[in-house]
């Protein structure tokens, strides 16, 4: 696999939505070319950024509280 | 003779009414936070969130018998939030798109900030509401994609589902919107000062 046929498949890779052998197949090559390397490092930290900056917000418990009081009544 | 009257439904008794609740509350009320996080990135505004969420359980509950069990119940309930949210919410409150999002282009902030920060660690000086911020001035088909994978955790198969589109298109959407996302971010980093920018 060549570098642009990897970065065309660098978030499925990130995201492991491929088929174990392309997996493999882009993982040797990212471990053996650098700026491949690099570029897919550089994805993993943002998208490992984007998620823990999203995590925190939930439902209020006055939001839960009105929904099983609503259920109730149905 | 009058005809036969066609038998009515028996009302449901007290102890399947539990039993329903009961089921409700354990698969469905779970994924409440979920639901809410969704809400709020598709409405912009807590108290429309709120609304949306309410409703959205509601109608998950009267249609709670169609639900198959053991199936994805949080794919399930994430359908009913968006039919709901494009059919009554988005006309008040965000107006549907006129951004043609296939011409937006992909850009590279790696190609921008590989021999200053290959590393990325300006990233971290960039606070959690400035995050959410730049999610919700992505063009909506870019957000909902964004959500569902990076704050939901979601596959490209569920995504599709919830979304009603090809796997494909979740997969293309996904690679542009994280970019755009990047991109967004990484003018704000420039703009406070987090990193140098690049003449352009």
């Amino acid at each position: 696999m060549n570098c642009r046929e990897c970065k065309e498949r660098l978030y499925e890779y990130l995201d492991r939505e491929l088929t174990p052998a392309v997996m493999e197949e882009i993982r040797q090559h990212v471990a053996e070319c650098p700026p491949c390397g690099e570029s897919f490092d550089f994805e993993k930290v943002f998208l490992t950024f984007v998620r823990a900056r999203c995590r925190a917000q939930g439902a209020s418990p006055e939001l839960r509280r009105r929904i099983l009081d609503e259920l109730l009544d149905e | 003779m009058t005809p036969p009257t066609p038998p009515t439904p028996p009302a449901p008794t007290p102890a399947a009414e539990a039993d329903k609740r009961a089921s409700f509350e354990r698969e469905a009320l779970i994924h409440l936070d979920s639901l809410y996080r969704v809400a709020l990135r598709l409405t912009g505004n807590p108290a429309e969130a709120d609304d949306l969420v309410q409703e959205t359980m509601l109608k998950a509950y009267r249609a709670w018998h169609q639900f198959e069990r053991g199936t994805n119940a949080k794919g399930w309930l994430l359908t009913i939030l968006r039919h709901a949210f494009i059919n009554e919410y988005r006309r008040r409150t965000r107006h549907p798109e006129t951004v043609d999002i296939d011409a937006i282009e992909p850009f590279s902030v790696f190609e921008e900030v590989q021999d200053d920060d290959p590393q990325g660690t300006f990233f971290d000086r960039i606070v959690d509401d400035e995050v959410l911020r730049a999610i919700d001035t992505l063009p909506e088909q870019f957000r909902e994609t964004v959500v569902l994978s990076d704050v939901e955790g979601m596959s490209y198969e569920e995504i599709a589902r919830v979304l009603e589109v090809p796997v494909g298109t979740v997969k293309s959407r996904l690679f542009r919107a994280r970019r755009l996302l990047q991109k967004k971010l990484y003018e704000y980093a420039v703009g406070m000062g987090y990193i140098k920018g690049n003449a352009t």
